[in-house]
């Protein structure tokens, strides 16, 4: 589910002595994993009979799996697309920044990359950021608790 | 001639309410996100098969949005972008985007502001239309892979998986049976003396099917019959026969599972059925040919 870039750390390590202090392991998701996000999502989805767009992004915000689920409205592709990345890039639920323009801090909306929406979270892996599930299509409530209800997923993860 | 096929045309438009309707609204199949991750299955497993370095493959609706999209492990990130732009285009202009690669290669190169209004217009090799009953119902993209060609094969392949899904509907998801074909010798001896040209006399019905056809010969009177499961549909050939159906069987006795005789049977109809007679009796109705003017041939199918 979650694969270690221990190989590449490994490699350099023989190749030179110093190396370990220029390179570190880093923990990535895999295509498995998010699937396992997805479905987690999906099926809290399918309970409360939301229509949503699940995302899941990669730790450098770029797009790792995405389901649209039927008669969800298109225009949730590019927003659930955006709310994932956001909470991956800034490593925090986009809900964050929406809080902050409504609390008056509209200077929020100019952070570059960043969707000022609640519904996306990060996926975790002991206490590293390692991706984000974005989700749009309902209320920003319903939205954020369907990928809360994936990225919990990611508990059970064993490198 | 002309009238009568614009009568016959004006009778089923009012006949038919939906063909009304048609005029304003159309109806139209939409792909489900459950097909689209078989297209995706199906593409993923070809990529595994040729041993393909990675592959994003997208799948959008008719409209070009996204469907559903995954990236194999160790792609490219940027690919995911790209496979969305090659499956968008390809839906878009309902066309292979080795179209427009091949156009712009060739000289077009204005092609390449095509885009335009378009969002993520991609003239490049690895997209390929989806259709369902000939109509394109949404697009494949494929980034990633080996080269732009096997992108594109890999599309083609996740193409082609919506067809068998297209063929399991047609036929309710199982290998149709084959065609029988009984020669005209074959038929003529087996109602020379009576037989089952189609079925198990066993079980009564094939298991795979749920008809059998006799070629039915009687050269005497029989007993009272009842199926408690197969309507019998009978096609008179040759002699004549009285017919009595329906009535209450007397002294009935069990001769096989489902199958019951009786040697006569109180009140019910009476018909005297002579060649080009059609008679349908069904299941559970009594029925006795009573008298015979021998030979007396026909065809019965019995279907359950």
């Amino acid at each position: 589910m979650v694969r270690t870039i221990l190989s590449v750390a490994m490699t350099m390590a023989v190749a030179a002595g110093t190396a370990q202090a220029q390179l570190i392991e880093k923990t990535a998701l895999t295509l498995q994993g998010a699937k396992q996000i997805a479905a987690a999502a999906e099926s809290r989805a399918n309970v409360e009979g939301a229509r949503v767009v699940i995302a899941v992004v990669d730790d450098g915000g770029n797009l790792l799996l995405l389901e649209r689920l039927d008669d969800t409205q298109v225009a949730s592709v590019n927003v659930g697309i955006d709310k994932a990345r956001t909470a991956a890039i800034y490593r925090r639920p986009s809900r964050v920044f929406e809080e902050q323009v409504k609390n008056g801090r509209v200077s929020a909306l100019a952070l570059h990359g960043a969707a000022a929406l609640q519904g996306g979270v990060p996926i975790t892996v002991e206490g590293t950021v390692i991706g984000a599930i974005g989700v749009s299509g309902e209320t920003p409530q319903q939205d954020e608790e369907i990928a809360l209800a994936g990225a919990a997923v990611a508990a059970s993860f064993t490198k | 001639m002309k009238r009568t096929i614009a009568l016959i045309a004006g009778m089923t438009v009012l006949g038919t309410t939906m063909l009304l309707h048609a005029e304003s609204v159309s109806d139209k199949r939409g792909l489900t996100l459950e097909g689209a991750k078989t297209v995706i299955a199906a593409t993923v497993a070809e990529a595994k098969r040729l041993n393909a370095p990675g592959a994003s493959i997208a799948v959008v609706d008719e409209g070009g949005t996204l469907l559903a999209v995954e990236r194999l492990d160790q792609t490219f990130a940027a690919s995911a972008n790209i496979a969305i732009g090659k499956a968008r285009t390809s839906a878009l202009f309902k066309k292979p985007t080795k179209v427009f690669e091949d156009v712009i290669k060739g000289g077009r190169t204005s092609m390449v502001t095509l885009g335009g209004d378009l969002q993520n217009f991609t003239p490049l090799q690895g997209g390929v239309p989806l259709e369902w009953e000939g109509k394109v119902v949404g697009a494949i993209g494929v980034s990633g892979a080996a080269s732009a060609q096997q992108d594109e094969e890999l599309a083609v392949v996740g193409a082609r998986s919506l067809d068998s899904m297209e063929t399991a509907e047609m036929t309710n998801g199982r290998t149709p049976l084959p065609v029988i074909y009984i020669d005209s010798q074959k038929v003529a001896a087996a109602f020379a003396k009576g037989a089952v040209l189609v079925g198990e006399a066993e079980t009564m019905m094939h298991t795979a099917r749920n008809y059998m056809v006799h070629a039915s010969h009687r050269d005497k009177a029989g007993v009272v019959e009842i199926h408690e499961h197969d309507t019998d549909i009978v096609y008179v050939l040759k002699g004549s026969a009285q017919l009595i159906t329906g009535g209450t069987p007397v002294g009935a006795k069990t001769v096989a599972p489902h199958e019951f005789r009786a040697p006569s049977v109180i009140g019910g109809d009476t018909r005297r059925l002579v060649p080009g007679d059609v008679v349908i009796i069904p299941n559970g109705v009594p029925h006795w040919f009573k008298e015979v003017e021998a030979p007396f041939d026909y065809y019965v199918v019995k279907v359950r």
